[in-house]
């Protein structure tokens, strides 16, 4: 026979998700996840966004990668709680990865959280954690066609931060095409020019996601 | 390569509602995936048929339905269906206004059991 069914495919996901989501409003806590392509610097802005926010945020990580513990190396020696998840292949975090990690960060001792998705410009826009925003980086050296190319992160992230911007002598790119794109793809999309290696732009940034997560 | 984990997620949501209500095999899924939902039909039926042993959609086969991107114009108000993934202008006035209504679509739909 046949059974009519209603579900979304991601429901088993979402309710995770949920979960997580109040774990995190029970503690207080405002949850960032960090999205880009491999190599666009998502370490590198946490460890700007990190120092920046010294003495005004208690912020914590959860890394995630295929494999290893570079960037979680990275994040312990700011001296903040981080924990590395790898998935072991898998091309983006789930709210269930995120879920069996929640016990080992001090979450009632924070204010700020991090997940630092798999570097892929594709898989991680589809699945929720139980963030507040997605938040995604395209740096420069990636094309101004990114956006087009890739348009589901662009939908679904609250703020665009454009990396590596003291490449552009280099480079030919069209920023005002990816400004564009952007906005055209999601209208209330926040940009940011940045330069992790610099520090330009960096404290906008900054700037913006402590007033966002205080309103 | 996240078509594995929605294939895994459409089995598990399949089974729990086979079982809960009273049967015992799965002999089809029909799912609606839209356009801009990011998933390849290909990959999904792919990973479907790979990990489907062993459970009660054995030997069921998986009928996905597509949804076009649509929308309507919030300046003109007309209604419109896309063949792309997104919608940067409503295709007859030019606005940038508009509204998607559907295309981002991940829904099980029926599931024919015994």
């Amino acid at each position: 026979m046949k059974l009519k069914v209603a579900s979304k495919i991601l429901d088993a996901n979402e309710r995770i998700a949920q979960d997580n989501r109040k774990a995190f409003e029970g503690a207080g806590l405002y949850v960032v996840n960090l999205m880009s392509s491999p190599g666009a610097g998502k370490t590198s802005l946490l460890e700007n966004t990190i120092k920046g926010l010294a003495g005004k945020s208690r912020v914590g990580v959860i890394e995630g990668d295929i494999t290893g513990t570079d960037d979680a190396v990275r994040i312990e020696r700011l001296e903040v709680p981080v924990v590395q998840i790898n998935t072991g292949g898998a091309c983006h975090l789930d709210a269930n990865m995120i879920n069996s990690v929640l016990n080992d960060l001090p979450l009632a001792e924070l204010n700020l959280l991090f997940i630092e998705n798999v570097g892929n410009l594709v898989c991680p826009a589809e699945f929720k954690v139980g963030e507040d925003i997605k938040v995604m980086i395209l740096s420069i050296t990636e094309g101004h066609d990114k956006p087009l190319k890739y348009p589901l992160m662009f939908q679904e992230s609250s703020a665009l931060i454009i990396n590596k911007i003291d490449l552009k002598p280099f480079l030919d790119i069209d920023m005002e095409k990816i400004r564009k794109d952007a906005l055209s793809l999601n209208p209330s999309i926040k940009i940011f020019e940045v330069s992790c290696k610099t520090g330009e732009g960096v404290d906008a940034w900054i700037e913006w996601l402590v007033q966002t997560s205080n309103s | 390569m996240h078509e594995v984990s929605i294939a895994d997620s459409l089995l598990d949501t399949s089974v729990r509602e086979c079982r809960d209500k009273g049967f015992t095999k799965i002999g089809s899924i029909k799912v609606c995936i839209g356009k801009a939902s990011g998933v390849m039909p290909e990959a999904l039926l792919f990973a479907f048929d790979a990990m489907k042993a062993g459970t009660l959609a054995e030997g069921a086969s998986l009928i996905i339905e597509e949804v076009p991107v649509s929308g309507h114009c919030n300046t003109c108000n007309t209604a419109f269906t896309v063949s792309e993934k997104y919608v940067l202008c409503c295709p007859h006035c030019s606005s940038e206004s508009f509204t998607v209504d559907s295309g981002r679509e991940l829904n099980i739909v029926e599931l024919e059991v015994d």
